[in-house]
């Protein structure tokens, strides 16, 4: 009886070892580096107690970084959660073709993201990317997507709101899970498609689309890091200077190790107090049972 | 139209799924206020027969009426009739009385009103107190009653009920099966009632419709389709044991080209009569005994006696067979003669 739990131990060993390893012996040293003076090179880091944290207070390129993460997380989670949700629920139902359209909207997915944001290059230039030839079919003069902030911005959402595979493949489970008598029961009350997407669909999936809203924002603040580096290196006005960006600039290209510790420590109470205003909301609202 | 309410009518209805074909010409004619038992074996069409008459699918030939009217281009939720699913189907985010409300909310009736006949339906199936729970918190007897309430709010011409007591342990299923009777001599609405249970169509059936590899066998009041078994089908799917069924006649009495049937309480243990057996086995069932025989010639004959029977496995005994209760089938077409 007793070796049970012990193999189950010792399968999981490889796995705990390298999570202790990689992920949480670095974290701690995270800790510890962002109290020092270490720039990557020094030999031996002093520690300077909270001068870097008084850094932290007074810097402007912080607040601009702030804001533009923000701002992205705003944009970026309901856009990625809506596309991948309402393309979830059109294409769960078995239908002719579905399996092309289905693997059509997961492929952006395997791409790596650096193909992407090249590739969005192209799909927002000026003079000759296609969104803006779009644009001029409906008499629009089209923007200068990475030449201004705002547009900048929404130009990083736009990409990104692509590979969404993951949750989309998620939707697609849950709502295949439904059982479909409660669909009959609802029509034969009299309740059409829009009732039962409000009524009986989004309530029951609650706790699915709370689940990936929740890992969307944490993926989120972090995977803007290629686009923006691709795109937009932080520019222009540091508008798409997010968290993941200012702290490689800080880390690798200014030296300044210690400091870009501590914006890590902060990317993850920012994470976190978006999460805790989502779960708020959540509890608020009695998404949830 | 008044005078139709509660009328169902089927035409040569006709659906296939696919390759396999569900429903093969069936007509029926449901009289108002009458409570109809569609039984057969699984897969013999019957939950089709409702869903068709709901609407929830479409016939590929054949009509439906409701209430004297041709329903063919009538969405589900214009029809008057209610369903009640095998499994319940309750919403399972919503508690009993958001369960009992979703209807009468999307038919936006206003709130105090929707409360109040909610309220009156949950007490009418003696769930009151259940209506802040959720589905999951139920036992299938209480879920199964919530079924009916939301169905009751329907106020509907006709109830459909599909296997409905299937999802319940023994006792309850009995007992429920009473509140049903009762519900309905109460209500008088037009039932049909899907199950594949053969006492359970007989007790609760005005009259019974027998279905089978999607065609109506035989259609009858319980007693009259037990006694009177149109075909061999009919004759073996109906009572338990089932009827014995022989081919050619052998021991009942040869008659080339006919199977002859007799039911194990029309044989009886009788040390005078012709038909000689010898005894395999004693089932005894406590107010009963049912004796497995086999016959010299091969022939299995169920015998149903009286409990303590005082016969062994092995023992040769002697059978006396009531004539009068000797059913002559036509052995080519199963049909009866």
């Amino acid at each position: 009886m007793s070796r049970r739990p012990l193999t189950a131990w010792a399968f999981l060993a490889p796995y705990a070892v390298a999570v202790a390893l990689l992920i949480l012996v670095p974290a701690l040293l995270n800790v510890g580096y962002a109290g020092t003076d270490h720039t990557g090179l020094t030999r031996d880091p002093r520690f300077v107690g909270l001068a870097n944290v008084r850094r932290l207070l007074d810097d402007s390129f912080l607040v601009d970084s702030l804001q533009a993460s923000l701002f992205h997380v705003a944009l970026a989670v309901p856009v990625r959660l809506v596309a991948a949700v309402g393309l979830g629920l059109l294409l769960a139902a078995p239908r002719p073709g579905g399996r092309w359209f289905r693997t059509a909207v997961y492929l952006p997915t395997v791409i790596p993201d650096v193909a992407l944001a090249v590739l969005f290059l192209w799909v927002l230039n000026p003079l000759y990317g296609p969104l803006n030839q779009l644009l001029g079919l409906v008499g629009h003069p089209g923007f200068t997507w990475l030449a201004d902030p705002t547009t900048a911005r929404v130009g990083v959402v736009l990409m990104l709101a692509f590979p969404i595979g993951e949750g989309f493949v998620v939707v697609l489970a849950a709502r295949r899970m439904l059982n479909g008598r409660l669909y009959e029961a609802a029509a034969l009350e009299g309740c059409g498609p829009v009732g039962q997407l409000r009524r009986l669909t989004l309530p029951l999936l609650a706790p699915v689309l709370v689940l990936l809203a929740v890992r969307d924002t944490i993926l989120t603040l972090q995977v803007n890091f290629v686009p923006a580096y691709v795109l937009t290196d932080g520019r222009p006005a540091n508008a798409t200077l997010y968290l993941p960006v200012y702290i490689f600039d800080q880390v690798f290209e200014f030296s300044g190790f210690a400091y870009g510790s501590l914006i890590t420590i902060l990317l993850m109470l920012v994470t976190a107090a978006v999460i805790t205003v989502q779960l708020v909301m959540v509890r608020r609202w009695r998404v949830l049972r | 139209m008044s005078d139709a309410r509660g009328v169902i009518r089927l035409e040569s209805l006709t659906k296939a799924y696919g390759r396999v074909t569900a429903l093969d010409g069936v007509d029926l004619e449901v009289r108002a206020g009458e409570m109809v038992t569609l039984v057969g074996p699984s897969g013999s069409g019957k939950s089709t027969v409702l869903r068709l008459i709901a609407g929830l699918d479409r016939p590929d030939h054949g009509r439906v009426w409701v209430d004297g009217q041709d329903v063919a281009t009538v969405p589900p939720h214009r029809r008057a009739v209610a369903m009640v699913f095998q499994d319940y189907a309750l919403y399972p985010h919503l508690t009993v009385r958001g369960n009992l409300l979703f209807g009468l909310q999307v038919r936006r009736v206003r709130r105090a009103e929707a409360d109040r006949r909610a309220r009156a339906a949950a007490e009418r199936l003696g769930i009151a107190d259940l209506l802040d729970r959720y589905p999951d918190q139920m036992s299938g007897g209480q879920r199964q009653r919530v079924a009916l309430a939301r169905a009751l709010l329907r106020e509907p011409s006709v109830y459909l009920l599909d296997e409905p007591l299937a999802s319940l342990d023994a006792p309850l299923r009995f007992a429920t099966r009473a509140d049903l009777l009762a519900l309905h001599r109460e209500l008088r609405t037009t039932t049909i009632h899907v199950t594949h249970d053969q006492q359970e169509a007989m007790t609760l059936g005005d009259r019974v419709v027998v279905l089978a590899g999607g065609r109506v066998r035989q259609v009858g009041p319980p007693q009259q389709v037990y006694d009177e078994p149109a075909d061999t089908f009919v004759a073996g799917f109906l009572g338990s044991p089932p009827m014995n069924l022989v081919p050619g006649g052998g021991l009942l009495g040869g008659d080339a080209g006919a199977t002859l049937g007799v039911r194990p309480e029309d044989l009886a243990l009788d040390g005078a009569a012709p038909v000689e057996v010898t005894l395999e086995a004693v089932e005894a069932l406590g107010s009963e005994a049912v004796l497995l025989t086999r016959a010299d010639d091969g022939t299995r004959l169920t015998v149903r006696t009286g409990p303590r029977p005082g016969v062994g496995p092995g023992e040769r005994v002697r059978l006396r067979v009531d004539p009068a209760r000797v059913h002559r089938f036509d052995t080519a077409t199963g049909l009866r003669r």
